[in-house]
């Protein structure tokens, strides 16, 4: 233990000197928020859009479904920064989008894939007997949708949906190896000049656990929630 | 169902203290040893009858993996497998582990490496971290540009991206140099030298910069070298902090070799004069 405190990689020097430049990791954080907000916006959009017209009984719009979401899940997230920041540029010029811009548009659009699904089995784990009485009481399309499937369908969606949220946030540290100034970013760069390698990784796994843990509990609270308003 | 739940308990406990414990004690061997460490680690080698070093694989020249005949080439193997000779007789005996300017520091902290020589600049904050040994090569930073640009000089750069590695000494250099020059850059960090290749291409980066020799290995016929340098870079052979001996030895060796021109033979071999 004494080894530890005076030398090496976890030298409390180390510890110290990290506690010193702590207004470069709070930025950091900040950017991270950013990122994680901006993508989620954009993958529930995409994801419920795209997840509604795979849940229509509409064979075209089934396909246009299916294509997106086969090429986003099954493709790296890594494989789509690198084309999209190294070879869009090589096309035309006008492709030259800011690191920001490519995290959120790709983290989007790879997570909207995930989340799409989840919107599409939440909707097909509805009994069809909810759709048929809808129909019966004379509710159009939208309407069954809107008043009577839907909010079923939500409560089934809810575990895998923040389990995708998470995995977004997590996902959101890829954007470091386009140079992108989040928490990843900084603990590998401020690590790298003065080698003070342990506490930042440290420092970095924390912080994304502190933005991931409070979502994960306040998803289960409004699971709790929900189970009880539907049961008796 | 009780019984066994409450004796699963108990072995995952005990396993799990027996773990700490372990490891404790491991702590406890080393600090112990610390003084002996050196004598132990060069022994450990010649024990051992192999040398593990990390070189670098991606640049030409100095360290580069050739993909046809999938061997090390370059000065720095070639001086690694020399060492190799030195310590233990013969120059296959050495093991070499391709790094980067991010993995060569953490792999000798935790012993996967007992030496690196990978273009290593030697800097006083390092030095607090690994040992270095007396340099083997100078060299100096410098920038790599589009030719369609028409760059002059550095102070042409003003307001410009400027490429560089992480965990290099070259955004430090290139600060002092900007400070002195009155002029401003922006930076964008990458993590090797074929990704940043690949950034001036696709026009991310205005400027590639590190160690002029790691640039000729990049030069194509959109690119061209700017005849500006700075920052004398000095590379040394790293080692753990607490293998004092080995450092002895090697620098030993590379004094030597220094004298009796075998360094400078390895130079014109590389064409690094």
């Amino acid at each position: 233990m004494f080894i530890i405190a005076n030398s090496g990689p976890f030298a409390l020097y180390r510890w110290e000197a990290l506690l010193k430049d702590w207004r470069l990791f709070g930025d950091a954080f900040l950017y991270t928020i950013l990122l994680a907000v901006g993508s989620l916006i954009v993958a529930m959009l995409l994801g419920i859009f795209f997840g509604s017209l795979s849940a229509m009984h509409n064979k075209l719009l089934n396909l246009i479904s299916r294509i997106y979401v086969e090429f986003f899940q099954n493709t790296p997230l890594l494989i789509q920064f690198i084309v999209v920041y190294y070879g869009f540029p090589l096309i035309s010029p006008m492709l030259t989008f800011s690191t920001t811009t490519i995290a959120i548009i790709c983290v989007g659009l790879y997570h909207g894939a995930y989340i799409s699904e989840v919107v599409r089995s939440g909707i097909g784990a509805v009994p069809k007997g909810q759709f048929e009485a809808a129909y019966s009481q004379g509710f159009s399309y939208g309407k069954t949708m809107r008043y009577v499937v839907l909010p079923q369908a939500w409560r089934i969606m809810l575990p895998p949906l923040t389990n995708q949220i998470v995995n977004l946030i997590k996902n959101t540290s890829t954007v470091a190896i386009i140079s992108g100034a989040d928490v990843m970013f900084t603990a590998n760069s401020w690590s790298s000049i003065n080698l003070n390698y342990i506490p930042a990784f440290a420092l970095a796994g924390f912080l994304y656990f502190i933005l991931c843990f409070p979502l994960a509990k306040l998803a289960r609270k409004l699971e709790e929630n929900n189970k009880k308003a539907y049961t008796r | 169902m009780k019984k066994t739940k409450k004796i699963f308990g108990a072995l995952s406990l005990a396993l799990l203290l027996g773990l700490i414990v372990g490891c404790g004690s491991g702590e406890d061997k080393n600090s112990t040893d610390s003084g002996n460490k050196g004598t132990t680690d060069l022994q450990k080698i010649k024990d051992a009858g192999v040398i593990k070093v990390g070189v670098k694989e991606d640049v030409p020249n100095f360290g580069y993996m050739n993909p046809d005949t999938n061997k090390n080439e370059g000065m720095e193997p070639d001086i690694a497998r020399l060492i190799a000779k030195e310590l233990t007789g013969s120059e296959e005996n050495v093991e070499f582990v391709g790094v980067t300017a991010k993995t060569r520091g953490p792999l000798l902290d935790n012993g996967e490496l007992d030496m690196v020589i990978a273009t290593f600049t030697i800097t006083d904050e390092r030095k607090e971290t690994y040992n270095f040994t007396t340099p083997y090569y100078k060299d100096e930073v410098g920038f790599l540009v589009r030719k369609a640009d028409k760059f002059t000089d550095t102070a042409s750069l003003d307001g410009k991206t400027i490429g560089v590695v992480q965990s290099a000494t070259t955004k430090e250099a290139i600060e002092k140099q900007a400070k002195e020059l009155g002029v401003t850059f922006k930076y964008q960090e990458l993590g090797s030298y074929p990704e940043l290749k690949t950034a001036l291409t696709s026009k991310r980066i205005d400027a590639f910069s590190v160690d002029k020799s790691i640039l000729t290995g990049y030069v194509d016929d959109s690119t061209e070298i700017l005849k500006d340098g700075f920052s004398p870079q000095e590379y040394g052979i790293a080692t753990k902090k607490a293998n004092t001996e080995l450092n002895d030895q090697l620098n030993k060796s590379i004094e030597k070799w220094e004298k009796d021109g075998t360094l400078e033979k390895i130079y014109k071999t590389w064409n690094l004069d």
